[in-house]
């Protein structure tokens, strides 16, 4: 999802400090957010992820990506967005997301390295957004909850009240895991599968679209 | 008179595909903030390339994405919008969505629910611009009760008569009969396909036209009650009811009948309390008469020939008459300069017209003087199987028709799509087709050219008219 905008809940979350846009070598702390809104384009800005990417990490990632075989795989932190896919070249998602000159040489030489084969499509939705803190190997084994509606996701039924779940709790296929408010509706999304929550990528009161993922479930 | 605006900081665009990308264009030169929502396939569809904001909506089928009103709802609220803009097909026709726009507090760009409702309702319609004074086709004013009064009608009328659905159009619900004995059996099988289709097996009879063309007129109003006629457009060429290319002005049009139909158009919005864009459909028939057929409130298709020949942008307009800004201008403020020539593009065979879904791997797109490509494709984009089959309109423009003729002809040469089939090979044909060049049209022509396989030469003073034609 592409926002610019919080949901009213959201903006009391943002009053963070300004941070200066990340120079390299210099990732931010987590929890910091890039006020520069002048910089945003298109694509969307998860409030909570870091604010940049250095290069020795991008070319780790890199490395990542092409030794475990990934079709696709997208990474977006503040500033930066980079896709590596069979078919896709770096140029296109560059030309979206302004890229620092430094920045930009680092993911060109990284797109040989993804081999241009045919993509192929897995039978699920691809996940949007995936969450930079993740490197999305990790997820090939887990069962993903994913957004079924437009809204607003909330890890519990009121501000004061505990969250539905938490990373390591055990859910079932009627388990409520969040609540996802659209026009003043509250609905429950539910589990639908047995195993353990470990892995949460959305935050509380994070707009979310259709098809987002929303948790990592490892089944059992 | 007083005026109240509140200009629009963001809009969302409720559709997809070429129109939507055309909403954004106006949006941007406006400074106003656009968001596009998507099924999950459209992902990298141009619209959401292009918008400042984007939201998956829903999986493929239009049902849970781009006619999911909550969905829909739920990421205007989110996106904190002002406006909707509903574009053409989809939710732009829905009185329903509209009014759930009203509660929510956001401005649908379009008429008022109860006009959308009313002229979405053919029967009820024809009432009201009966009334308004304008020309129906003789017919039932009402749905029909029972064969018997069909059958007095249709005497009274004369055959043929055309049977046809109140609730809906696109050629479904519809029979034409020739004589007494077929009417039962039509009546019949009309309502059985309506009620099918439209959920409502109403029907009326109209008297039938056998060689009609279809002439539509260009409206704009605001919300103050002051409204215009942007001239009109020719749309005979139709296959199965479905346009394949329109132009203006209409090749037979004189000054005299384009103030009748057009002032009769501004009458009827002005008795129905209409705003925004709007276009009212007439047939004419043989000696130039013309009747009203049905009004689409809302933006269409082939918007963009009137665009070029009046010089105006309709969306603009849309949205400024949605902000509540007055009109601005009025019935001599309007121009209409040279001729414009819309060909829709379809992802189809250009033969069998069987869709041709898959990735567009070559993808030139024509430039140079006087030519509009309005589209969302691009090379490596894969067209989807879920929606409709279009993926350009080619829009030329030049200072007489023969030289718009020849323009189109340069225009779709140099149009490169490869990787699906299009129908730029049929359109090819059109435009060296004699009947067309001559102007002699109306909605039988696409009937007689695929009979003919359109085999007809393309005459050499055409060509040669193109290259000595001056200035244009």
């Amino acid at each position: 999802m592409s926002t610019g905008v919080k949901s009213a809940m959201g903006d009391q979350e943002n009053k963070q400090s300004d941070v200066a846009p990340s120079s390299e070598g210099q990732p931010s702390e987590r929890g910091h957010r890039d006020r520069d809104r002048g910089r945003r384009r298109h694509r969307n800005q998860p409030r909570h992820l870091e604010a940049s990417i250095n290069m020795a990490e991008l070319r780790e990632l890199i490395d990542l990506i092409t030794e475990n075989g990934l079709t696709n795989f997208e990474l977006e932190r503040e500033g930066f967005r980079v896709r590596v896919g069979r078919g896709t070249t770096i140029e296109d998602a560059a030309a979206l997301a302004p890229l620092p000159p430094e920045k930009q040489h680092a993911a060109d030489a990284g797109a040989p390295a993804a081999s241009a084969v045919q993509s192929t499509r897995t039978s699920k939705p691809p996940h949007p957004g995936a969450q930079a803190e993740e490197a999305a190997s990790e997820d090939q084994d887990l069962h993903i909850i994913t957004s079924p509606i437009v809204g607003t996701f909330y890890r519990s039924a009121s501000p004061t009240a505990e969250s539905f779940v938490r990373i390591g709790s055990q859910v079932g296929p009627n388990t409520v895991v969040c609540i996802i408010e659209a026009m003043k509706l509250m609905n429950e999304i539910q589990a639908e599968t047995t195993g353990e929550v470990v892995k949460i990528y959305v935050e509380n009161a994070q707009a979310v679209e259709y098809g987002q993922p929303l948790f990592g479930i490892k089944q059992q | 008179m007083t005026t109240v605006t509140r200009p629009f900081r963001k809009i969302l665009i409720a559709n997809r595909g070429e129109i939507a990308c055309r909403i954004i264009w106006t949006c941007k030169e406006m400074g106003i903030r656009t968001v596009a929502v998507h099924s999950d396939v459209d992902r990298d569809s141009l619209h959401v390339r292009f918008a400042d904001e984007s939201a998956c909506i829903g999986p493929a089928p239009s049902a849970q994405s781009y006619l999911n009103i909550p969905a829909i709802i739920s990421a205007a609220e989110i996106f904190n919008v002002d406006a909707i803009h509903p574009g053409y097909g989809f939710l732009a026709e829905s009185a329903y969505f509209a009014e759930i726009c009203e509660a929510c507090n956001i401005k649908f760009i379009g008429p008022r629910p109860d006009v959308i409702q009313l002229m979405g309702e053919k029967v009820e319609a024809r009432r009201a611009m009966q009334a308004a004074g304008v020309p129906i086709l003789p017919g039932s004013p009402e749905a029909l009760e029972s064969e018997e009064e069909a059958m007095k009608l249709a005497r009274e009328i004369g055959f043929p008569v055309i049977v046809k659905a109140s609730a809906g159009g696109g050629g479904r619900g519809m029979r034409v009969v020739r004589s007494e004995g077929e009417l039962g059996h039509a009546l019949e099988t009309a309502s059985t396909e309506a009620a099918a289709a439209f959920k409502n097996g109403d029907v009326y009879i109209e008297r039938f036209v056998e060689r009609p063309r279809h002439i539509e007129i260009q409206v704009l109003a605001d919300e103050y009650g002051d409204c215009v006629y942007l001239g009109e457009r020719e749309c005979s060429i139709q296959r199965r009811h479905q346009k394949l290319l329109e132009e203006a002005p209409s090749p037979m049009m004189t000054p005299q009948l384009r103030q009748e139909m057009g002032e009769a158009a501004v009458a009827a919005c002005k008795s129905i309390g209409y705003s925004s864009a709007g276009t009212f459909e007439f047939l004419l028939d043989e000696d130039h008469q013309f009747y009203f057929m049905e009004m689409n409130a809302r933006i269409q298709v082939e918007h963009p020939v009137t665009e070029m020949v009046t010089l105006t942008d309709i969306v603009r307009n849309q949205i400024r008459i949605a902000e509540g800004e007055p009109l601005g201008f009025g019935q001599d403020d309007v121009i209409m300069v040279g001729h414009a020539i819309e060909c829709r593009i379809n992802a189809e065979s250009p033969d069998t017209f069987a869709p041709s879904p898959g990735t567009i791997t070559t993808f030139n797109l024509p430039g140079g003087p006087g030519v509009r490509v309005d589209t969302y494709v691009y090379p490596g984009y894969r067209v989807p199987p879920f929606y409709d089959s279009m993926i350009a309109k080619v829009i030329v423009h030049a200072r007489t028709r023969d030289l718009a003729i020849a323009r189109m002809r340069r225009a779709l040469d140099a149009m490169v799509i490869e990787g699906i089939k299009t129908t730029i090979p049929l359109h090819l044909k059109i435009m060296d087709n004699a009947d067309f060049q001559a102007g002699n049209i109306s909605t039988r022509f696409m009937e007689d050219f695929l009979a003919d396989k359109g085999t007809k030469e393309r005459p050499l003073v055409t060509a040669s008219a193109a290259l000595t034609g001056g200035s244009a």
